[in-house]
């Protein structure tokens, strides 16, 4: 049982926190929680399965064309429903805007991919039982696309712009950074960790339009726990979150085991309103 | 003769009082079509019994314009796309009535949508047929007009309890739904059944059917002793998921329960072809072939003209052909007994039906019944033997 625990628990927390992330990349270059996070996910899966199910496509191949496709679902988010409403980020509009996207995506999905669960193929054939690389290959992939995101974000030119387009955005303005073409690229990058989640985790999860709705959900408990915008943050809560959630499974069965994590977050959060990992920012008044 | 004021009132309030009986009506009347509504979910997600049933409803109609019509009348059929949504289905309704002014109506096909049009059409006393599941659909003070040609929950209920009790002879039962309002009705209302019956229920679930790992509910099962589990859900991943967690867990349990078990989308789903063997979902004797792969000889006959006239089976499930087939049937039949197309008269005929003989099944209602379909034809085909439509019978049935 603690096996089967681990192994599906791991798997399921590697894909929130992957989801989790995709929050934050979004977050970090336009103050905007967009809920199209879960839907990226579930593309990831849809899209993989059909570029190498229904297509035939080489795996490789699928994967490539699948990121691109999500990556450039991320740049229609921020152009669709962020762009607009970045000016009255106080009213919250990007609340409706983004939810409007997501329910949007979810349903043409729906229409166009169908509404049943579609199979998604073996992507490497290695493992059998609590060993099966449906359980393991989402944990490598988040584990790769953390150490890449790292790389590119204290490496690389352009990922310490997107830091300072984060750390304070007028200021990097100043200093004449690209600000909008950065937002664009940032959504771009989302919609392609997005997609690394959907296509990881789409032997566990298969192809099925409903996903969104769920990652959306589960996706972000871990940002929620870690902290807005820290993405170790994330990946420790969805990690978390996978093993709580699939140990409750185990003991206290399907309906419960979904109050007993909302009722561990909503604890969580009121012990630490900012999340585990956040920081209390000061305000100026 | 001098007319008087009394004789002019007494005359005006006969021609008065004559003018309120009916004329015969013109004979141009009785060579209009008859018009048959049907409300159909063509497009959107829940499409794929339509497809099936629309194709019953055109084979019949045109068989039966082929052969002259009814008393020289030709059906026309007058298809409306609701899209499975309920509001869609309400505004066709009301169209179908007040503008196309329809003879009866064919459908819903799904339960939402009937739910809305159900009252709309008693109302209007139009004759409806559906074969919607929810059991609050019939009900013959409210709905007098409404009629039910497939089985409703408690029936598939009444099959499946009696599979597990008295052809499996099983008594340790498992029973798992999915978490929609569906899945928690039907399998509160299959314990109840199955312990009134005696049967010992040692598990009850309701899981997400998002749930990526159905270990856990399948190991507590097994550790509980459970002798068959008992499915109630349309959701084809969470069950496929169950299939490929019985075989992890070298478990030969079976699996009894809602058609949707037998799914053409479940084979693309399963890990290997054998994980979906031992699954037995509920079916129909009429479209459900033998140990030797032969049909009854009734729908075999249906079979072959359906071949004949190219209408394809291999991609849709022959009781929703035959259904169709059987609904326009049906109302056919009721202009030509009640020799009119009025209301009343089609479901005086309705109401007359016993063992009537269609290719689904021997339909029997009358005034105070309006479920038609019988319980004794629900039977458990093996859910991995899809063959035009039809299923092999499940162990047990001869």
């Amino acid at each position: 049982m603690l096996a089967s625990i681990l192994a599906s628990g791991l798997a399921a927390g590697a894909i929130y926190a992957l989801v989790g992330v995709t929050y934050n990349t979004m977050f970090s270059t336009s103050r905007v929680m967009s809920f199209t996070a879960g839907q990226l996910a579930m593309l990831g899966g849809v899209f993989g399965s059909m570029f190498t199910l229904k297509l035939g496509m080489p795996i490789v191949v699928g994967l490539l064309l699948t990121l691109i496709g999500c990556a450039i679902i991320g740049i229609i988010t921020e152009f669709v429903a962020v762009r607009p409403v970045l000016k009255s980020l106080d009213q919250h509009l990007y609340v409706l805007s983004t939810l409007a996207l997501a329910l949007m995506i979810q349903q043409v999905a729906a229409i166009k991919w169908g509404t049943e669960p579609q199979p998604f193929p073996r992507l490497i054939g290695l493992g059998s039982g609590v060993f099966d690389e449906k359980f393991w290959l989402p944990v490598v992939a988040c584990a790769i696309t953390i150490l890449g995101l790292e790389y590119l974000y204290r490496r690389t030119l352009v990922g310490r712009a997107f830091v300072a387009i984060a750390e304070d955005n007028f200021a990097a303005r100043a200093l004449g950074l690209p600000e909008r073409n950065l937002r664009v690229a940032s959504y771009a990058l989302a919609g392609v960790v997005g997609g690394i989640a959907g296509f990881s985790g789409g032997e566990l999860l298969l192809a099925f339009f409903a996903n969104g709705a769920l990652l959306n959900f589960y996706g972000f408990v871990p940002v929620a726990l870690g902290g807005l915008g820290n993405n170790r943050g994330a990946v420790v809560g969805g990690l978390a979150l996978g093993l709580f959630q699939q140990a409750a499974n185990f003991l206290v069965g399907g309906i419960f085991s979904s109050v007993a994590v909302f009722a561990l977050f909503i604890v969580v959060l009121l012990a630490a309103p900012q999340g585990l990992f956040g920081a209390s920012t000061a305000r100026r008044v | 003769m001098a007319i008087s004021r009394r004789d002019v009132i007494l005359g005006s309030a006969g021609a008065l009082g004559a003018a309120t009986f009916s004329f015969p009506k013109p004979a141009i009347a009785q060579t209009e079509p008859i018009k048959i509504g049907c409300l159909a979910a063509m497009t959107g997600p829940s499409s794929a019994p339509t497809i099936g049933f629309n194709r019953g409803v055109y084979f019949a109609a045109d068989a039966i314009n082929a052969a002259g019509g009814v008393k020289g009348r030709k059906l026309e059929i007058v298809m409306r796309d609701t899209q499975g949504d309920p509001t869609k289905a309400v505004n066709a309704t009301q169209e179908l009535i007040s503008q196309a002014k329809v003879h009866g109506i064919w459908g819903p096909l799904n339960s939402g949508e009937a739910l809305a049009t159900t009252p709309i059409m008693a109302r209007a006393k139009i004759p409806n047929i559906h074969p919607c599941v929810v059991e609050t659909l019939i009900d013959t003070t409210k709905f007098p007009n409404a009629f039910r040609m497939a089985p409703s929950n408690s029936q598939w209920d009444d099959a499946v309890r009696n599979y597990c009790l008295n052809i499996l002879k099983v008594k340790k039962i498992a029973v798992i739904g999915d978490t929609t309002g569906y899945g928690v009705t039907a399998v509160g209302a299959s314990v109840a059944a199955f312990k009134k019956d005696g049967a010992d229920v040692v598990y009850q679930a309701n899981i997400d059917a998002t749930q990526p790992d159905m270990t856990p509910d399948l190991l507590r099962a097994k550790n509980a002793g459970a002798e068959v589990i008992v499915v109630w859900s349309v959701t084809t991943g969470m069950e496929a998921r169950m299939f490929n967690t019985r075989a992890a867990m070298n478990w030969d349990v079976a699996f009894v329960g809602h058609p949707s078990l037998s799914s053409g989308e479940i084979a693309g789903l399963v890990e290997k072809p054998a994980n979906w063997e031992k699954v037995y979902a509920i079916g129909y004797k009429s479209v459900s072939y033998d140990g030797a792969g032969k049909l009854p000889a009734k729908t075999q006959d249906l079979v072959d003209r359906l071949a004949k006239a190219k209408v394809a089976m291999n991609d849709t499930l022959l009781w929703w052909i035959a259904g169709g087939i059987d609904a326009i049937e049906l109302f056919a039949k009721g202009v030509e007994t009640s020799g009119s197309t009025e209301g009343p008269g089609i479901v005086a005929y309705l109401n007359s039906l016993s063992k009537y003989p269609g290719y689904f099944g021997d339909y029997t209602f009358n005034p105070t019944q309006h479920n038609g379909y019988p319980t004794d034809e629900i039977v458990m085909s093996q859910a991995s033997t899809a063959r035009n439509g039809t299923f092999a019978l499940a162990p047990g049935y001869t």
